[in-house]
């Protein structure tokens, strides 16, 4: 009981989070600005997610795997995000051609 | 708790036909092509609301990341095809970032962002004015006689019973890979041969160019890439092996390990080293090969074609998993590489 409480409060304040990154990422005006928010709000809200789903896991290797998941889109998500930063600052900002 | 899921199905529902209808309605290219690598996000998850992990893990793989890879590659050759400025002398990479940061950054930032004549044709598609209302008639008609087909048909339990009867002789413990490798193994070993032919037709159709993507100066990216190839490494082998009780298997192996070559191929083009032409046949038909022979020796030996002895079932249908990895890991980096290195011509 006290469980499910836990897994629903983290993983509600994670998807908080994640809604958060996607208003930014919409409504920011450049690319630094929505990476800002989309990385940092992505990583922390996996990272209650993740959190709040390890109550409900079968046992320590399933939590080791959930906590894996999280370390691994981090890694990715940080590095996702330097290159797209990176082409920007070097290249200029993506055009719509339309 | 129903009510929650069937909500969550709705907007699933509604998000795939919105993306697919996105996706094929963009003039854009580019965005149809990352619209087409959600869509496949999308589908992945629908696939585990349907509970068939199995075909949700090979379209994340498959659908929505390699095949996403090779759409964005595919789109990056077709500029340079349809901008023969910047081809003069042969297939020539786009402006390198390092260079561009030490002097005409200016000048090749406004090339970049030139669209061209090729371009401008890459991202028009003929408008879709006429026959706008017709097609939604016709297709709300469809969706209503699908939605009545669906309401009105009982749901058997299909062949699961006669699977889950047969399990015991199958030398496996997972029904999937059961009815893959061994109750209908026909059916994969034409799939593996289709791999094949498609890695074979991107060999015969053309020598093997500079990737048209530049590695990032910084140390991040080949930082990533040491962090990230090994996991993906242990996460592919993991999968074939979890083939034989849990969802997993040669097909999810393949796209992942095919993934990691990919992730290489794009991060250190330069200090990759050709593979042995020779080697890399051997590995392209592995596992096809491989197939074919245990195949026809349970033709001759055991019961009939493309069948395994109940007592050896396990190790032959390991040895086939196995084979079948390596053959579509390979194939699908050589798919996104796109044909034969100029080594083999020489």
């Amino acid at each position: 009981m006290i469980a499910d409480l836990l897994t629903a409060v983290l993983v509600l304040a994670g998807l908080v989070f994640f809604a958060a990154g996607t208003l930014g990422l919409l409504r920011f005006p450049d690319v630094y600005t929505r990476l800002h928010a989309l990385t940092k709000a992505d990583n922390l809200g996996l990272g209650l997610v993740v959190l709040g789903l390890m109550p409900q896991a079968d046992g320590p290797a399933m939590i080791l795997k959930l906590v894996l998941i999280w370390v691994l889109v981090l890694a990715a998500g940080a590095t996702a995000a330097h290159m797209v930063a990176q082409r920007t600052w070097t290249h200029g900002e993506f055009e719509r051609r339309e | 708790m129903n009510a929650a899921l069937l909500a969550f199905d709705v907007v699933l529902l509604a998000g795939l036909l919105g993306v697919a209808w996105r996706c094929l309605a963009s003039t854009d290219l580019f965005r149809a092509v990352v619209l087409f690598i959600t869509f496949g996000l999308l589908l992945a998850i629908a696939w585990v609301r349907l509970e068939a992990p199995d075909i949700a893990l090979a379209e994340a793989a498959i659908g929505a990341g390699i095949t996403g890879a090779l759409l964005l590659v595919t789109l990056e050759r077709l500029k340079h095809i349809m901008n023969p400025h910047r081809g003069d002398a042969g297939p020539s990479p786009p402006p390198d970032p390092v260079a561009s940061d030490t002097g005409n950054a200016d000048a090749e930032a406004r090339d970049a962002r030139d669209p061209g004549a090729g371009n401008v044709a890459l991202s028009c598609a003929p408008t879709p004015a006429r026959g706008r209302w017709s097609a939604v008639a016709v297709s709300g008609g469809l969706a209503l006689l699908l939605m009545a087909t669906l309401a009105t048909q009982d749901h058997g339990p299909g062949l699961q019973p006669a699977v889950a009867a047969h399990m015991d002789v199958s030398g496996v413990d997972h029904g999937i890979t059961a009815v893959l490798l061994n109750f209908r193994a026909w059916d994969t070993l034409l799939e593996l041969a289709m791999v094949l032919l498609a890695g074979l037709g991107a060999w015969s159709l053309g020598r093997h160019d500079a990737l048209p993507a530049r590695p990032a100066p910084g140390p991040v990216l080949p930082g990533a890439v040491r962090l990230l190839l090994p996991v993906a490494i242990v996460t592919g082998v993991y999968l074939l092996w979890a083939g034989s009780h849990a969802p997993g298997g040669a097909f999810q192996a393949g796209a992942v390990l095919g993934a990691a070559g990919i992730l290489m191929s794009l991060a250190r083009p330069h200090s990759l080293p050709d593979p042995d032409p020779r080697l890399l046949r051997i590995g392209v038909t592995a596992g096809a090969l491989l197939f074919l022979a245990l195949g026809l020796w349970g033709l001759f030996a055991g019961p009939a074609l493309l069948t395994w002895p109940r007592n050896l079932a396990y190790p032959l249908i390991l040895i086939i998993e196995t084979g079948a990895t390596l053959s579509i890991a390979l194939t699908l980096v050589a798919l996104f590489v796109g044909g034969r290195s100029p080594r083999e011509d020489a």
